[in-house]
């Protein structure tokens, strides 16, 4: 069985099928990406898998555990943690103070209100392995507001992976970045293989080529086809809804 | 070619321009350290010191300024640091005051009793209230919160026991228990003060734990708290209900202040005033709703005495702060400058 598998997601706005039936597995150390023109319903997908949105039909089954009926924080629990396309990081807090709440959520209560957090060195532990993982811990002082966009994007990565996550959904990850940052990012996210599965969104495709084991094709909100890289590329279908346009560009 | 030379200059003055407008604290942490202490004392002795200086009738003005000031906390804990525009405080107040009229009624007459009674009833109303209401948010939760709090006051209202729309006079003081009664004029004004200074420490110390980051991070940014894992609702049912019931607990000292309880205490323009008092002072700081507290009811009471047009220059402080102090009078002297992090 699958480590992760969302089975017949159905989501409608109004008369719009947004998401049209989609079944999808993710493998044990897989990074699956999911591609698809801009409207295709990718967001409203990891929306739905997230729990963000509430679908109107299907399943979502990680690890054995149907995570269907959970609320989103309920399903982070499970392992299933998340990225954000449009950077959610808290502006005004350094960086430091960004790890160490995400840190916190996994740690043991929120609810405990008379201990100093400062005091908590376990959790400032935690953080600084954060930042070193993912090349903030130059900037741990900084308001994350104020690092550029890069360094948001890490930091965006670094709150989900303090979920420790079995599988993690990264929104476009690379979107906005400049060829260096990508670089990086991609790297970052190869290292990443070892410890969790991963649902990459993604439109740079130098970046899911290079990264992806399996690529799924979304179109209209369903699933046009699913393969490796060879076969995506070979797929008539494929190449014309998507990459034909690209080539001609 | 003038640039090079009138550019130094220039920077410099504007950094010594730039550093009388660091707030106190840094620039006398040691003072900025001991000042709550100096306060604490300043407050402890005003009542020993008010006749030498032919200010006895200020020791009740004070009492009910420190009594405010609980209030004021507990609604500066879950709009200033939990992002919840609650706009039915006194609600609470309302119903901290009712209670310790029904144990009065019913015979009771320990002022501990009472005052329990008030913060674990108005803590029960905040639960239920707060549990339907959180559910919304932004403009919906503040009518939600309204629209419960004006429930309450015409259920006061209607409570013909507890004396309806005339409200209800406690004849006989409640009694403090042990060598406390009688001890001295003021021991009550020393009780008031002991509480609201537990209650400030508490919400400050309280604002530096697990739960008052994670707090801050549901007003800065919720959806993202519910990624990273938080339980967003439980916790922000549990601010409510500590804010309701220390709300609540100022109702039942403002009842044994006035000796007198009514619906107006409820009323929602209470609780607008409450909300004025706290964003006059600062949103979500530290000093904020005591300070607010302060200058609005020495304010009101100082031009009482000159005009009856007493709203008018109220009103137009109000606006001088919303356009020199947008972040409240705390800002001027807390140690962080921004509307971030712990203040």
């Amino acid at each position: 069985m699958s480590l992760f598998m969302a089975v017949g997601l159905v989501k409608r706005f109004g008369g719009l099928l947004a998401t049209d039936h989609v079944d999808l597995a993710v493998e044990q150390g897989e990074i699956h990406a999911l591609i698809g023109p801009n409207g295709a319903g990718k967001s409203t997908l990891v929306n739905l898998i997230s729990g963000l949105l509430p679908a109107d039909a299907g399943r979502i089954v990680l690890d054995g555990v149907d995570l269907t009926g959970l609320a989103p924080h309920q399903r982070v629990r499970h392992g299933l943690a998340r990225c954000f396309q449009i950077t959610s990081v808290f502006r005004n807090d350094p960086v430091r103070d960004n790890l160490l709440l995400a840190v916190q959520a996994q740690a043991g209560s929120s609810f405990h209100c008379l201990r100093r957090r400062e005091a908590e060195t376990a959790l400032m532990d935690a953080a600084l392995a954060l930042a070193d993982k993912t090349g903030l811990a130059e900037v741990l002082d900084r308001p994350a507001g104020v690092l550029p966009h890069g360094m948001q994007k890490r930091l965006d990565l670094a709150l989900a992976l303090a979920a420790r996550p079995r599988l993690l959904l990264l929104d476009e990850p690379m979107a906005g970045m400049g060829p260096e940052d990508s670089l990086q990012m991609i790297e970052l996210i190869g290292r990443l293989r070892s410890e969790t599965a991963i649902l990459l969104i993604e439109h740079d495709m130098d970046a899911v080529f290079r990264l992806a084991d399996r690529i799924s094709v979304l179109v209209y909100g369903r699933v046009l086809t699913s393969g490796d890289a060879a076969h995506v590329k070979g797929h008539a279908e494929v190449q014309s809804v998507y990459l034909g346009t690209e080539a001609h560009a | 070619m003038s640039h090079p030379v009138s550019d130094p200059p220039r920077l410099s003055v504007s950094a010594a321009g730039g550093r009388p407008r660091q707030p106190l604290a840094v620039r006398f942490p040691g003072f900025a350290r001991r000042l709550p202490w100096l306060v604490l004392a300043s407050l402890a002795l005003f009542p020993l010191l008010a006749p030498a200086l032919g200010l006895e009738y200020y020791v009740g003005f004070v009492r009910r300024l420190l009594i405010v000031a609980i209030a004021a906390s507990s609604l500066n804990f879950i709009l200033g640091y939990g992002g919840m525009a609650a706009l039915g405080h006194a609600g609470f107040i309302g119903v901290g005051a009712y209670a310790v009229v029904a144990l009065v009624e019913a015979g009771f007459s320990s002022a501990w009793l009472a005052w329990g009674a008030a913060l674990a009833v108005a803590g029960v109303f905040a639960a239920l209230i707060g549990a339907v209401s959180l559910r919304t948010r932004g403009v919906y939760f503040i009518m939600i919160t309204l629209a419960f709090a004006q429930m309450l006051y015409y259920l006061a209202v209607s409570l013909r026991t507890y004396g309806g729309d005339d409200g209800y006079g406690l004849y006989t003081p409640l009694r403090l228990g042990a060598w406390l009664d009688g001890a001295h004029p003021d021991v009550f004004y020393w009780v008031v003060l002991a509480i609201a200074a537990l209650v400030f420490a508490g919400f400050s110390r309280v604002a530096h734990s697990r739960y008052g980051h994670a707090l801050r991070g549901i007003r800065d940014n919720e959806t993202r708290m519910v990624a990273l894992g938080y339980p967003v609702y439980r916790l922000k049912l549990a601010g409510f209900v500590a804010a309701g019931a220390v709300a609540g607990l100022a109702g039942g000292l403002l009842a044994s202040h006035n000796a007198f309880v009514s619906p107006s205490m409820m009323h929602w323009t209470q609780s607008a005033l409450l909300l004025v008092m706290v964003m006059l002072g600062g949103l979500g700081r530290r000093w904020g709703a005591p300070l607010g507290v302060a200058l609005w009811l020495t304010l009101e009471e100082v031009l009482k005495m000159h005009t009856d047009y007493w709203h008018w220059p109220l009103g137009m402080l109000l606006l001088l702060v919303v356009f020199h102090a947008p972040q409240g009078l705390a800002a001027l002297f807390e140690r962080r400058g921004g509307q971030e992090g712990v203040r």
